[in-house]
């Protein structure tokens, strides 16, 4: 309760500081959901040709990228410094957040808020609406299934982005697992092998930010809310231990900073 | 009541290193050489409650490294060092609720905003209520003349002006130790002595305790009782601001006006003569080696005398000096090296 009162009031700050230049954020969010149209584009033309791949359809690709979308948006809405945590942490600007009584990781990570998300997050609710799947009992999986695509998303982000207190500047790296995420993460689950599923389950979690969230939208079953939960806990867990072990190695650093 | 005690801390960094070039990217890509940097070797100090203590030291000393350590930024290699009761790398979190810090080159106001969101935030931080922090901040607005900045983006504001916006941040939740890291850099003449004034009323109405790294002599002068220098990770002088001038203060600069024209070879035994003007001379003498009223009785002896000014060579002086005389003394690597340098 004490930290998500705390939460609440940065990220008031953050979205009060997004929108201080008006212009810049409402360009970011129209933007951003115009980009998204025009992206999808590509899977109606690609369905309009071959109608389905291995049972999974154009409605199917709707509700993926949707719950993708925004899970996607609202991570960088919410925790918008996962992105640039190895940046943080190479250029030793971890110390504002060590010298004050919160918990580093939540307050890093919670103190920027990426301005476009809002439109990737609004985009999403779109894309669920036009899926075809639409219904009251599928919008409340669809948010339960954002929910926690997005809290396996952001524990992949810090997970990959804290290697840096170990090999020093990832953002390369990071943009790269990334890429390869949103990628695979928007590929229809079907077209792949059971040893390509166990790497989009584990190294690179991309089938538990798209295709098990869809499922789970499209159809309640416990499994694939087991697998969501799973997926959740377990790299939130692994990304705190991997951060907090990090932690002691970091070594801070004397770059002048001149905003924050 | 010790607020500081720090016992044989010590913090060693590794460094890589490379060959200058292509090639030695290249050797350094697939066999990395790392070495050791000892940014603080062996240091113990005590700072009492409420008490203002100055750690100065030039670049690289190890000053920065210390704070970071003492709020629990950095773990050290080894040692121990308790901040108001606790081991700062151990209870970083219950540490920060006692204490306010201030990094002159991390701002910690937020950028976009007018610095009441960031005093808005920080209430919430340290779980303020919301009636206690409007107090809070109608007393610091007073006490640092920032009624007018509150509502100005931080980044319209001018550096002076913004430091004393941080400052005031830091002091919001009623800490008992203030760790200042170079407060005053950048800053003109009239900031720096708005900030000082500041701080020295915190320390006076609220006895906030004050460890401040600096590197201008000015801060020293205004606001530490007690000194410590270090260098190269170790402390090489630790005293009384007035001690440290009477000891080495000794040289005075006298600027003497006469009525009639002085002449050109002007000159008094054991006296530096800096300048001969028609009617002024400006000299200096060691007063250890040269007695005062030597000099006076020599000073009238030329004629009379219209103006005179005497005074100490700027505090700054007194530190370079210090440093140079470290640097050249083979005592560095000497634990006993503090005391010896001290009695210089």
């Amino acid at each position: 309760m004490k930290e998500l009162k705390f939460l609440i009031a940065i990220w008031k700050t953050n979205l009060q500081s997004a929108m201080e230049y008006r212009g810049a954020f409402l360009t970011q969010v129209i933007g951003m959901i115009a980009n998204n149209f025009i992206y999808f584009a590509i899977w109606i033309i690609f369905f309009n040709r071959f109608k389905d791949v291995r049972g999974w359809g154009i409605n199917d690709m709707y509700v993926t990228f949707g719950v993708l979308a925004s899970a996607f948006g609202l991570v960088s809405l919410l925790f918008g410094n996962a992105f640039t945590l190895s940046d943080i942490i190479a250029k030793g600007r971890l110390d504002y957040y060590l010298s004050l009584p919160r918990p580093v990781l939540l307050h890093t990570v919670a103190s920027r808020t990426i301005a476009s998300g809002m439109g990737d997050f609004i985009y999403g609710f779109i894309s669920y609406g036009m899926s075809g799947y639409f219904t009251w009992d599928g919008l409340a999986r669809f948010v339960l299934a954002m929910l926690l695509a997005a809290t396996v998303f952001a524990a992949f982000l810090i997970l990959t982005q804290s290697l840096a207190f170990w090999f020093g500047m990832m953002t390369n790296f990071s943009n790269l697992v990334l890429n390869a995420m949103l990628t695979f993460g928007i590929y229809p689950i079907t077209l792949f092998d059971s040893y390509a599923k166990l790497i989009l389950f584990t190294i690179i979690p991309a089938a538990l930010m798209g295709a098990i969230p869809a499922e789970f939208i499209r159809a309640f079953t416990w499994t694939t809310l087991g697998q969501l939960l799973l997926g959740a806990i377990g790299f939130l867990s692994l990304a705190i231990f991997i951060f907090n072990t990090g932690l002691r190695r970091y070594e801070s650093g004397s770059a002048i900073q001149i905003e924050v | 009541m010790t607020s500081i005690e720090v016992s044989n801390l010590q913090k060693t960094f590794q460094t890589k290193r490379k060959a200058a070039g292509l090639s030695g990217s290249i050797r350094s890509l697939f066999k990395p050489e790392y070495s050791s940097v000892e940014a603080v070797r062996s240091l113990s100090f005590q700072m009492e409650a409420g008490e203002l203590l100055g750690f100065i030291g030039p670049n690289g000393a190890g000053k920065s490294t210390t704070i970071k350590m003492l709020t629990g930024i950095l773990h050290p290699t080894s040692g121990e060092a308790k901040v108001l009761g606790f081991t700062p790398w151990i209870d970083r979190q219950k540490l920060a609720y006692q204490i306010g810090t201030v990094f002159g080159q991390r701002p910690q106001l937020w950028y976009h905003l007018p610095a009441m969101d960031t005093f808005i935030l920080f209430g919430k931080i340290y779980e303020l209520d919301d009636r206690e922090t409007k107090k809070r901040i109608d007393y610091l607005t007073e006490a640092f003349e920032i009624k007018d900045l509150l509502d100005v983006p931080v980044r319209k504001l001018s550096l002076g002006q913004r430091m004393r916006c941080e400052v005031a941040t830091s002091l919001l939740h009623r800490p008992k130790l203030l760790l200042l890291d170079e407060p005053s850099i950048g800053l003109d003449v009239v900031a720096k002595q708005h900030i000082r004034d500041a701080i020295k009323r915190m320390n006076q109405e609220e006895g906030v305790g004050v460890l401040l790294t600096s590197h201008d002599a000015g801060d020293l002068e205004a606001l530490c009782k007690r000194v410590i220098i270090v260098n190269h990770g170790q402390i090489v002088y630790e005293d009384r601001v007035s001690n440290l001038k009477r000891k080495f203060l000794t040289t005075k600069m006298v600027e003497v006006r006469y009525a009639e024209e002085v002449s050109k070879d002007y000159a008094i035994n054991g006296v530096e003569i800096l300048k001969v003007g028609n009617y002024g001379v400006k000299l200096k003498f060691d007063t250890t080696k040269t007695p005062v009223d030597f000099v006076m009785f020599n000073l009238s002896s030329v004629g009379d005398i219209v103006d005179i000014t005497i005074s100490d060579p700027p505090l700054e002086e007194v530190i370079a000096k210090i440093y140079k005389e470290v640097e050249n003394s083979s005592l560095m690597d000497n634990p006993r090296s503090r005391k010896s340098i001290g009695t210089m």
